[in-house]
């Protein structure tokens, strides 16, 4: 098996379980040495072909893996040699760490220049326009919404934000 | 590629090379001209050592302009990042495997709460 070192990290593993699911994850979790073929991997990880298959193309989509194609000269059919590009995931969690920031800073907004009211019943946030919208019940179970405050929620993002601009050198002020 | 280990890597390092690495990795980035300065070498061997560890796949480097002259931004390799920094307790960040990032999205909602009342 190769890139051991990268599947031993528990983010990068659930980060391949996220992307191609349970019944990828056998295909995901245990990359080959070189080459291998579709039916191969079946064969060996005991699955059906097309969930190898699926498994295999959501790799692709991900820049994590790469095929070619060899067409038999007496049969004419084609086959598949797939082989794994795992030196792209730190690429891609990078990237995803980009995209998380961009979107806490995007949600900070909102929760900064909103106000909530709560049903502790339902446990249903709505806008301060939606609560009055609704006579401030909750439209559910119809027991009064309480203005609730979110600042625990920006703390806790503004402290990720500040890790993750640390940690990508992102110049908070640019 | 082939797949080799980075940490093999690593223990074939030099004294020199060994504390540069350190250093790129502490500050998270640093232009060439800093870069020397702070391991107290001369600019030559800076350059030397920026060189090798580039050639080893150990660290980025890229054109950049710095106090008027022209130098090099020396930054860690995306291996080094802290990826935990995208989970809210056992949570990963709900855009992974989705083109489209929605700020607002229920799942998303899930992750803050998450980061706020589990870590």
């Amino acid at each position: 098996m190769a890139f051991e070192d990268l599947l031993e990290d528990p983010v990068i593993q659930k980060y391949l379980h996220e992307l191609v699911g349970p019944t990828g994850m056998p295909v995901a979790a245990a990359p080959p040495d070189g080459e291998v073929t579709d039916e191969e991997l079946a064969e060996e990880l005991d699955l059906e072909l097309n969930d190898v298959r699926r498994a295999l193309f959501i790799l692709y989509e991900n820049d994590l893996a790469s095929y070619r194609r060899l067409r038999d000269e007496d049969s004419g059919w084609l086959t598949y040699l797939w082989t794994f590009e795992y030196d792209n995931i730190p690429e891609n969690l990078e990237e995803e760490m980009y995209r998380l920031h961009d979107a806490l800073e995007d949600r900070r907004e909102y929760e900064r220049n909103h106000e909530f009211y709560l049903c502790e019943i339902c446990s249903i946030r709505f806008e301060f326009g939606e609560a009055m919208d609704f006579g401030f019940e909750c439209p559910e179970c119809g027991s009064p919404v309480e203005s609730m405050d979110n600042d625990r929620l920006v703390d806790a993002m503004d402290d990720r934000l500040d890790a993750l601009e640390d940690e990508l050198n992102i110049d908070a002020d640019a | 590629m082939v797949a080799v280990s980075v940490s093999e890597t690593e223990a074939e390092l030099t004294e020199d090379e060994r504390a540069g690495l350190e250093l790129v990795r502490e500050t998270g980035g640093i232009h060439q001209s800093d870069f020397w300065k702070e391991l107290d070498v001369s600019s030559r061997k800076g350059s030397r050592i920026v060189e090798s560890l580039v050639e080893k796949g150990l660290v980025d480097r890229e054109d950049t302009i710095y106090n008027g002259h022209n130098t090099y931004y020396i930054t860690p390799i995306a291996r080094d990042l802290d990826f935990t920094l995208l989970m809210a307790g056992d949570m990963l960040s709900p855009f992974i495997g989705e083109d489209e990032v929605d700020p607002n999205s229920d799942a998303f909602s899930q992750w803050i709460m998450n980061l706020a009342y589990e870590e």
